[in-house]
């Protein structure tokens, strides 16, 4: 499995051999800007932002993965949850398997199942949905061959069928119960909402609300225009959301409840946005406009 | 092209890239750890300069690999030479290196500190004046070497092979020194090992014959530090990554430690004893495991000399396994959690945790001692034999997890030669009343001397400060300002220190991109060679510019140590009538003077196994290999060779003794590796011992009498310490009811993190990090003596006193007082380290010297800009040379812990000052005599030591016997 390793290292940043790699993929090779406005200001390549209940990178969710490495009798490395590493040890099981007699290949192809739909497709496929939409296109042709080469292993791999831990134990996001939960956190907090939501993305809403941008993390910027306009704000997510859950579910096909999890999660946030754009939309939305 | 196509071109492409020897996936990566240059690259490696910043000012270099001098550890570096200028510009990891696999403390980037430090010593210095008065003058390597030499061989000539003495702090290296020393017939070696580890060494030897062990930590399941290892000490880089590598696959990690040290804060559970209290509490470990029948019982049935100690000590009873368990039972009841909490100030609650902590380690129960409580208290030696009696107990002993006896973990090449050791007994160092001592009694030989017996002729130390480093410095003073004590004292270090004030030449050596050396180190279960070489001079061969002489690279006259010693052999015995010096003459040309790349070439082609296949894989020499990676992995995963059947080709008309010892007629194979080995006695027929039988099958054991791990001791009951033959508590010369009203003990044997004793002070990176060592005391005593913080107390000690700054912290016991060795540099005039050396005042009234300070650090101009901005004034508070000598009556470790008095300081104190009556330090040192059972009364057997124990230089057995008559 050289074309996973592969795959992984060029989400690693780029170097003099990257052009190398790049050519024996067939891909265009990446620069340096490219991959800093990607990962380090777009899409971060870490499984705990998108299967973390804070949204963030660490916690919970990168402890799961790093458990995953000690199950497997391996320390986990520094950054157990990066896309490159994961690739690199599903790459690194995959290649056990193989080599294994064919009495021990089960031994193998187990956690390299469990790998696969646990930490894997649980959120890959979204995270490179959204790299089609925003990166650039050295990135966007890489991205293409991640998802083709995943694509064809969650064919090949038994599924139990049920939800990944990661996504079983996701806390709602919009528990009409419970009390009212800060609306931007939980819309930056991809598990939570259904959605990513880049720093183009805030950019974009800017633009198409006419409204002034503030230089500053995500969840600044976005306080800042809902102070400006909070109703037009609350739509545009909302509208956002329905999109968003609109893509998920086409990926049903492949990647069945992982799908549908994902499009139900946006679905819900599309709704609760929804039902909060009646005055004082903001109030009712749980956003606090108040200068930040 | 289809996936399947993609996948099979990417795998041809990296199985052809990997089979050049390069690597397909070069760094940084997170996948391949190759955030290091990969190695096909070391000779053009691009970097641009960061100072040059916005504008892309590319620097380019030849990454060449070193080992690191500034400790033991050995770790492995990578020299950036600039190929425009051909110096220095950094030190970075090595990541070919097994030991540190490219992870370095702070220490070893900051190498580039002292090869750029202003105040280096760069030429050959010979004093003008009176010793010690500060005037020097620039001589010749020539007539250094000619001076030296010839005052050297007329010794020899003359059968006063035992005034020559080579005094050695750290080596660094494996034997090469003293192999000089053999080819000179000289007992002349002389270590800092009885300051340092012998506590820790005895524990180790009594058990299972070596005297280091060499923990698995990666794959433990417990570990057990008495040590402070994530943070300082012996391989602290190299075990604390591997410790790091436990915790996180879920090992638990206890830590002893009275001060909430850096490495207490990473423990699961740390144990706060009072000082001395150790090996009560691991000994109520044991008791645990013993009485709960939690221990490896066909581990100890198979592997403990219990039938031994049943004949010894309980000849009541028939000797079988089950009655030794009764008698073990009975031995160590009354180390219970109560006596435990009692004697350490440590709850029983937390103890019993402990044990339980222990308990469940099976064999992955990786410990560690080295310093700490076993350099001390008074028999602080039964800390790491308390400790190590929990390995045997579980079993964990040379198995995944467990810990391993240092020589399995260590390769050490055969030489070119290997002249046989000296003829002749020294009692300079080996004095009869230390029969047992691990090694040479050398902090005592100012009181050996002052005492009359014996004097020294020409006097070399080597990277070695004792004045500053060992106890009693004043006393060190005195007598190597005495010409008739001490004919010529040679210096040789990089750097000034406190001792080469003192010398009559001082002779600059190279620090660790200066120089040649080779050694191994017991960093975890395998064995490795790390190569330490001249950067600049590897860097001009590969540019096929040969290089001679090392001094034509190294900066000034800055020599190496191999070749200084070959060529001085080679001028003591300049026609070879001596024999001496055909032991550095070349093999390959007769008659001329062997040079360091033969003597290398030698090993690395004859005597380590596997690497001349590894470099012909690479297209070169083993030297070349060598030169090129700076390290070799020979085997990985020794595993334990005690339970490995000795081949029957090694079993000639054995022997066998009742107790299943196995003895040989069949000569010893020549190893290639000659890693120093206890030699346990012949058989009375003269058959060597080779191994033990256990149920039936003849296995390798261990190099101790018996050849099984030594529960009980006969070496120490014959020898006259029949109260200790087995682990046992020996209540510390601090212990509670030893001191006196109003005395406390101070705790001196820690370190800074970035610190390394004398070594450090000119890395002005390491000076500012840390710079100033406070007295640790809680805040209870503080106010029992009304000091707060930053203000000055007199620490009392028996001989003398030192003023310091209190630092109030409940970091440390109460009760208990502590202060870092690392700090107090000082310098008497104008020669020396600016950078973190006080310059001071010496002042002698009879036997009462004083140290006052004249200025503190501050900035200067000097050829590196970073002296003008020096913030820091502060260099600390010498303690040591309040300190009288302790030694252990049977380990020979000094036992640094102090019984002291802290008050608030005199009006007229001031910050530094010391104070210290000679004349007391030497009713000390009587007093501590007194205590010892010398051979001339205890030896069983008419020797001086028993044979089987190491000894750097070993004379023949025809030497270990008493001298008649003893005077003394």
């Amino acid at each position: 499995m050289e074309l996973l390793r592969a795959l992984g290292a060029l989400a690693e940043p780029p170097h003099p051999e990257t052009a190398r790699l790049a050519a024996l993929l067939e891909l265009p090779v990446p620069s340096s800007e490219e991959y800093t406005r990607l990962f380090l200001f777009e899409l971060y390549p870490f499984a705990s932002v998108y299967l973390g209940d804070e949204g963030m990178l660490g916690g919970e969710a990168r402890d799961r993965i790093a458990g995953f490495w000690r199950a497997l009798g391996e320390p986990p490395p520094a950054e157990p949850d990066h896309l490159a590493v994961l690739l690199s040890l599903y790459a690194h099981l995959a290649d056990l398997e193989r080599k294994a007699p064919p009495e021990r290949a089960a031994v193998f192809r187990r956690p390299r199942a469990a790998l696969l739909w646990e930490h894997l497709l649980s959120w890959v496929p979204i995270f490179l949905d959204k790299l089609q939409q925003t990166g650039p296109p050295a990135y966007v042709a890489w991205g293409g061959l991640v998802r083709e080469v995943l694509e064809r292993e969650a064919w090949d791999m038994p599924y139990s069928g049920s939800l990944p831990l990661h996504l079983r134990s996701a806390p709602p996001a919009w528990d009409a119960a419970g009390a009212r939960p800060d609306v931007l956190v939980t819309m930056l907090t991809p598990v939570r909402s259904g959605l990513i939501l880049t720093r183009s993305d805030v950019g974009r809403a800017a633009r198409d609300l006419g409204v002034g941008l503030r230089a500053g993390e995500r969840r600044y910027a976005l306080h800042a225009m809902a102070s400006q306009d909070p109703g037009r704000l609350v739509r545009w997510l909302a509208e956002y959301a329905r999109e968003a859950a609109e893509a998920h579910r086409r990926l049903n096909g492949w990647l069945g409840p992982v799908a549908d999890f994902w499009a139900r999660r946006a679905r819900n946030t599309a709704d609760y946005l929804a039902n909060a754009q009646t005055s004082p939309p903001c109030e009712r939305a749980g956003i606090d406009h108040r200068a930040p | 092209m289809t996936l399947d196509e993609l996948n099979r071109r990417l795998s041809a492409a990296r199985a052809a890239t990997e089979a050049r020897g390069e690597t397909f996936y070069p760094g940084p990566s997170r996948i391949h750890l190759a955030a290091y240059p990969p190695k096909e690259r070391w000779d053009h490696w691009v970097e641009l300069d960061s100072r040059a910043w916005p504008e892309r000012r590319e620097h380019r270099y030849m990454l060449v690999p070193t080992t690191c001098f500034n400790c033991e550890s050995a770790c492995g570096l990578l020299a950036y030479v600039d190929q425009a200028t051909h110096q220095v510009r950094k030190f970075e990891g090595n990541p070919e290196h097994p030991g540190s696999r490219g992870r370095n403390c702070a220490k070893g980037p900051a190498t580039i500190n002292q090869v750029t430090d202003p105040d280096r010593i760069l030429y050959p210095l010979k004093r003008a004046g009176a010793r010690g008065e500060g005037s020097w003058v620039q001589v010749s390597w020539e007539e250094a070497l000619s001076d030296i030499a010839r005052r050297i061989g007329r010794a020899i000539a003359e059968n006063r092979h035992n005034e020559v003495m080579y005094h050695v702090g750290r080596p660094g290296e494996d034997g090469f020194t003293e192999r000089i020393l053999a080819a000179w017939g000289v007992d002349g070696h002389n270590s800092h090992t009885n300051v340092c580890s012998s506590g820790g060494r005895a524990g180790y030897q009594y058990w299972m014959g070596y005297d280091r062990p060499s923990p698995d930590h990666a794959n433990a399941r417990v570990i057990l530090l008495v040590s402070a290892h994530l943070e300082t000490g012996h391989y602290f880089n190299p075990h604390a990554q591997r410790v790091i590598d436990a915790k996180q696959n879920g090992a638990k990690l206890i830590v002893f430690d009275t001060r909430l040290s850096n490495t207490a804060t990473h423990a699961d559970h740390w144990v706060s004893s009072y000082p001395g209290s150790e090996a009560a509490i691991l000994l109520a470990v044991a008791n645990y495991l013993i009485q709960h029948n939690l221990y490896n019982r066909e581990f100890v049935r198979r592997w403990f000399n219990w039938q031994e100690y049943l004949e010894a000590e309980r000849s009541d009873l028939v000797p079988t396994f089950e009655n030794f368990e009764r008698a073990l039972k009975d031995r160590y009841r009354s180390y219970t959690f109560d006596f435990a909490a009692r004697e350490s100030g440590v709850d029983a609650e937390t103890i019993a945790e402990i044990a339980r902590v222990v308990s469940t380690a099976g064999t992955r129960l990786s410990t560690h001692n080295w310093r700490s409580a076993a350099a001390g208290n008074e028999g602080g030696w039964q800390v790491s034999r308390s400790l190590f009696f929990l390995n045997a107990l579980m079993g964990a002993v040379a198995v995944p997890g467990g810990t391993y006896p240092n020589a399995w973990n260590k390769f050490v090449p055969r030489p070119i030669y290997t002249p046989p050791h000296p003829p002749r007994w020294n009692e300079l160092t080996w004095p009869l009343e230390y029969p047992l001592a691990m090694n040479e009694l050398s902090f005592l030989l100012p009181h050996f001397l002052k005492d009359g017996r014996g004097r020294i002729d020409v006097y070399f130390t080597r990277v070695y400060n004792p004045v500053w480093t060992n106890p009693d410095g004043f006393s060190w003073i005195e007598v190597l300002t005495d010409e008739q004590l001490v004919g010529l004292h040679v210096a040789l270090t990089p750097t000034w220190n406190e001792t080469a004030y003192f010398a009559d030449y001082v002779l600059p050596m190279g620090h660790s991109s200066e120089r040649h050396d080779l050694h191994s180190y017991e960093t975890h279960d395998a064995q490795w060679i790390g190569f330490r070489q001249p950067v600049l001079r590897a860097a001009r061969v590969r540019m096929n510019q040969p290089v001679r002489d090392t001094r034509e690279v190294n900066p000034g006259e800055v020599w190496e140590e191999n070749e200084f010693w070959m060529d001085l052999t080679w001028r003591i015995d300049p026609d070879g009538q001596l024999g001496i010096r055909k032991y550095v003459e070349s093999k390959k040309a007769p008659g001329e003077k062997l040079t360091v790349d033969e003597y290398y070439a030698y090993a690395f082609e004859h005597s380590v196994p596997g690497l001349p296949e590894r470099a012909s894989a690479e297209g070169l020499t083993p030297l070349q290999y060598m030169r090129r990676y700076g390290a070799f992995e020979i085997e990985r995963t020794i595993g334990p060779i005690y339970a490995q059947e000795v081949p029957p080709d090694d079993l000639q008309d054995i022997g066998e003794d009742h107790l299943g010892r196995v003895y040989t007629r069949a000569p010893k194979d020549p190893s290639p590796n000659v890693v120093p080995q206890p030699s346990p006695d012949p058989d009375a027929e003269g058959r060597r011992a080779v191994g033990v039988r256990i149920d039936g099958k003849i296995l390798r054991g261990f190099p101790t009498p018996s050849g099984r791990l030594e529960f009980y001791s006969r070496t120490l009951a014959r020898w006259g310490w029949t109260e200790c033959t087995v682990p046992t508590y020996l209540p510390s010369h601090v212990h509670p009811d030893k001191l006196e009203d109003g005395q406390m003990p101070l705790i001196s044997t820690f370190r800074l993190p970035v610190h390394i004793h004398t070594r450090s002070a000119n890395a002005k990176w390491l000076d500012e990090i840390a710079h100033t060592n406070p007295l640790w005391i809680h805040p209870v005593d503080a106010a029992r003596v009304g000091v707060r913080t930053a203000q000055l107390v007199r620490v009392e000690t028996e001989i003398g006193y030192f003023v310091v700054k209190a630092w109030v912290t409940e970091g440390i016991r109460p009760g208990v007082v502590a202060c870092s060795h690392h700090m107090g540099r000082w310098k008497v005039g104008d020669n020396g380290q600016r950078q973190l050396m006080a310059t001071v005042a010496l002042q002698q009234r009879g036997s009462t010297w004083d140290l006052a300070r004249r200025t503190n650090v501050e900035p200067y101009p000097s050829t590196d800009p970073d002296t003008g901005r020096i913030w820091w004034t502060d260099a600390g508070v010498h303690q040591n040379m309040t300190f009288p000598v302790h030694p252990d009556p049977i380990s020979g470790q000094h036992c640094w812990h102090q019984a002291v008095r802290v008050r608030r300081a005199e009006p007229d104190d001031a910050y530094g000052d010391i104070s210290v009556d000679t004349e007391k330090a030497r009713i000390v040192y009587q007093q501590w005599l007194q205590k010892t059972r010398p051979a001339h009364r205890y030896s069983p057997d008419r020797t001086r030591r028993p044979f089987w124990l190491l000894r750097p230089l070993k004379p023949p057995k025809e030497h270990f016997r008493l001298p008649e008559p003893v005077t003394r």
